[in-house]
């Protein structure tokens, strides 16, 4: 073999770590469809309990949101390989999952919960997480996402009720629907590219 | 003039060597996913990991999700030193190429 063959040989060695390297990382979980969900779920919960002041109707949807997130999740992750920064983005979500069906239950069933208390909480935890996730992720959009949460959050404890009903409304729709879709356009984006590059 | 440094042959098979670099950058990898990323036949890709594994540079957890079975593979941190030192060994060779 002669010196530039070689040369050249081990030149394809060292592209070929860097493009199995950037393949792999190249690899994104696609959860922009679970913000849409949710922001439906809270739409549902939010109409049904205005219908009819029907006291299940936040549990029996938070509940079947839960269920048909783990399913579609499970579904969706197919052979996807597990990243650090993948399990990062998931805990923190999942434990703001967890402390919200705790907690609101909890308030609700000790008589100590008003629409101030449960919009306060639930925007903060939500700005809380969309906060660790963007900055994981460094995804300016969903910091962004996490200030009109924190912003709901603040007043809530100032504001009125009626025009604090339209602002959660349409934070829910902008931080919710709005950004689920601009992450499924993101991801599917994406997948386009790593496709043309495979 | 110092010595150039050798390639360690298990890590420098083409196959390999993408195998590795693929596990270097996630947690665990399965084979299905491993196959469609290198583009390799099941036989090709079990043959290779099977080297890989018993140069301890890769771990592997057999399990069943959901009643299907389900292949894991990790790259150890003996792997990863040697994917370090494979890519140092290949700097210094193509420096010492571009040298001459």
């Amino acid at each position: 073999m002669t010196a530039n063959a070689a040369e050249s040989e081990l030149k394809d060695r060292l592209n070929l770590i860097e493009s199995m390297i950037a393949e792999g990382r190249r690899t994104t979980e696609s959860w922009g469809w679970a913000f849409v969900l949710w922001g439906l779920a809270y739409y549902v919960a939010i109409f049904w309990t205005g219908l009819g002041h029907f006291p299940w109707a936040w549990p029996i949807t938070m509940v079947s949101a839960c269920a048909l997130t783990v399913v579609l999740a499970a579904r969706k992750g197919g052979s996807r390989p597990g990243t650090v920064k993948s399990r990062a983005i998931a805990s923190t979500w999942i434990a703001m999952g967890i402390s919200m069906l705790l907690l609101f239950p909890a308030l609700g069933i000790s008589g100590r919960i008003d629409q101030h208390i449960m919009i306060a909480v639930a925007s903060a935890m939500l700005g809380t997480t969309n906060a660790a996730s963007s900055l994981i992720l460094k995804w300016k959009m969903q910091f962004a996402c996490a200030l009109v949460w924190w912003a709901t959050a603040v007043f809530a404890c100032f504001g009125r009720s009626e025009p604090l009903t339209i602002v959660f409304l349409a934070a829910i729709f902008f931080c919710q629907i709005v950004f689920g879709v601009y992450g499924m356009i993101a991801e599917a984006r994406v997948r386009r590219q790593g496709a043309t590059n495979a | 003039m110092p010595e150039l440094p050798e390639l360690n042959p298990v890590v420098h098979g083409k196959l390999r060597l993408a195998l590795l670099s693929l596990l270097s950058s996630v947690e665990e990898a399965e084979f299905t996913w491993l196959r469609a990323k290198t583009g390799s036949t099941d036989g090709n890709l079990g043959a290779q990991l099977l080297k890989l594994e018993e140069a301890g540079y890769v771990a592997v957890e057999k399990k069943f999700v959901q009643r299907k079975p389900q292949t894991l593979y990790r790259m150890t941190e003996t792997g990863r030193q040697a994917l370090t030192e494979y890519v140092q060994a290949l700097k210094q060779l193509l420096g010492g190429a571009m040298e001459g």
